[in-house]
């Protein structure tokens, strides 16, 4: 029975050798690949053909309604809480899940393959299916897009932390082993070190992603700014639509200003001790 | 003391590495081992505290009337035995993003509840024992950056104190000196001699530098083909050097 921390070098996948034969398997991509956009009916015409209505459709996106805007901060408020909320709770949940799925923690066996396993499975649901799901179990509102984008971060957030921890060089761990350490310890004390500025790098750009997710999931009635957007739409208020729509890209180009500040006041603090 | 007795190690090819490699080494003593690369030096050091498991043979450690039987362990035991077995790794092992107090923390984990060492709550006693290896080490000053921003010769301290912090009866040196420049090797290997003399600690130094090993060492191994061909004073002769090299051999393949 292995009791130290070494990594298991897991077989790299190669090509199957018919790939190999290199220019046969360029042709072959690209006439896939055109093939595709044929039959995705891909049309420079009709693009342009288009554009008389897109340019009606942008003239009567002005001027922008800003009398709706006081009643527009509350949803974008929501938009950007649930993203925060569902950011903390998928974070927090796969830190524990990833120390376990990691080749080079030393778990038990089981334990590795069933949070594997478990991160794999949620991943797998877009976060706008779940949020249709649990809209019918709990009714419209913001609990159940937050939650539905809390699992599905644990899929994406689970793998990164994952394959951050296995990329680890493996001497410091060994070396903490070497004195006596117990397998949590050597978590905490060497893998965790290294792998955190990766952590916090990787939670944050999945905090971006939820704010994107969150407007997307109001869409389907399940809280935040998104459900005012396709309301508008639908009513042809274009020029409500058009303060929505600022106050959208506003949300995401502070969140995404405020979390890379974030991440490097988190990355220069010292560990706690 | 540090009883090994017909250790062996069968690389994953079946090629035999160690083949029932025996000695001794007393407290306070330094032994060097000497021998060429890709001998198996660093794998028999790793055999000792368990990091590569031996296919063969027994490792004893006697200290304050107990011995130890470092074989067949594991888990709990196995940690218990590796807390008296302190490795002072080639490339130092450090762990970057903690500073050098922390790193030398980290050698008391082994006497600490699992719960109270992932709270990472050390007592104000164990942060100023730490404090004082690193000060003794010369290196006090350094305590609170990041180990990543040391230099060789500082990280080499800093592994060092770790390893007295530990408290341990063995301490297992990789090429202690090997990335350190003639001067910082020697104080390095001073502050190592001293080490094993104030705590009565059996010593293996894997080197590299016959000079040094005259200056500090008490005894010299010398490894080659698997077995010691040479267990005695640290005062070689060339032609002792040349048969643990095996010098003569590449000579006369040079005329050749
Ligand atoms: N984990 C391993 N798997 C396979 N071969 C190994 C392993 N560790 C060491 N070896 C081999 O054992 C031999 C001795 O290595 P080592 O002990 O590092 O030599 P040195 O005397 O230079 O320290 C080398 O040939 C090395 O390739
Ligand atoms: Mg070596």
């Amino acid at each position: 029975m292995k009791t130290s921390i070494t990594s298991t070098i897991e077989k790299l996948p190669t090509l199957p050798k018919w790939l190999r034969l290199r220019y046969f398997a360029w042709l072959l991509g690209i006439g896939a690949f055109v093939g595709a956009c044929i039959y995705l009916r891909f049309s420079p015409q009709a693009l342009v053909e288009g554009i008389p209505n897109m340019v009606k459709f942008v003239r009567q996106l002005f001027p922008p309604d800003v009398s709706v805007l006081p009643s527009l901060l509350k949803p974008a408020m929501d938009t950007v809480l649930m993203a925060a909320v569902a950011t903390v709770i998928a974070a927090t949940l796969s830190l524990p899940l990833a120390v376990l799925a990691a080749g080079n923690t030393g778990m038990p066996r089981v334990l590795r393959m069933g949070s594997r396993f478990g991160v794999e499975v949620v991943r797998v649901v877009p976060d706008v299916v779940l949020a249709l799901v649990f809209i019918t179990a709990v009714g419209l509102g913001p609990f159940p897009g937050t939650l539905a984008m809390a699992i599905h971060s644990i899929g994406m957030l689970g793998k990164l932390y994952r394959e951050a921890m296995e990329e680890i060089d493996p001497g410091p761990p060994e070396a903490v082993a070497a004195v006596g350490a117990t397998r949590l310890q050597v978590v905490r004390f060497a893998v965790l070190p290294a792998v955190l500025p990766s952590l916090v790098g990787d939670t944050l750009y999945r905090f971006d992603i939820n704010v994107r997710s969150s407007i997307i999931i109001g869409f389907v009635g399940a809280g935040g700014i998104g459900y005012r957007l396709i309301v508008a739409m639908r009513l042809f208020k274009y020029r409500e639509l058009l303060m929505i729509l600022m106050v959208v890209f506003a949300i995401i180009w502070l969140t995404e200003k405020g979390s890379d500040r974030l991440r490097k006041m988190i990355i220069a603090e010292p560990l706690l001790r | 003391m540090l009883t090994v007795s017909k250790l062996s190690k069968v690389l994953p090819d079946g090629k035999p590495l160690l083949k029932e490699v025996s000695f001794e080494v007393g407290e306070g003593e330094m032994v060097g081992i000497l021998g060429l690369s890709g001998v198996g030096k660093t794998v028999l050091l790793r055999c000792l505290n368990r990091l590569t498991e031996p296919d063969g043979g027994d490792v004893f450690l006697k200290y304050n009337g107990t011995v130890l039987d470092v074989a067949g362990w594991r888990d709990r035991e196995l940690r218990e035995i590796r807390r008296h077995f302190a490795m002072v790794f080639q490339s130092f092992n450090l762990v970057g993003r903690l500073t050098a107090l922390e790193n030398v923390l980290v050698g008391r984990l082994g006497c600490m509840s699992t719960l109270k060492g992932i709270v990472g709550r050390f007592s104000e006693e164990d942060k100023d024992a730490a404090l004082s290896y690193l000060e003794r080490l010369g290196v006090g000053h350094i305590a609170h950056r990041r180990a990543e921003t040391l230099s060789g010769g500082e990280q080499q301290r800093v592994a060092f104190a770790r390893a007295r912090f530990q408290g341990c009866h063995v301490l297992l040196a990789d090429e202690p000196v090997a990335n350190l420049d003639p001067r910082t090797a020697d104080e390095v290997m001073m502050q190592l001699a001293e080490i094993t003399e104030a705590g009565g600690i059996c010593t293996l130094a894997v080197m590299h530098q016959p000079d040094l090993v005259r200056k500090y060492c008490q005894r010299v191994l010398g490894i080659k083909d698997g077995v010691v061909v040479y267990d005695g004073k640290a005062d070689l002769s060339d032609e002792d050097l040349d048969y643990i090299y095996d010098r003569k051999a590449a000579d006369a393949s040079k005329v050749a």
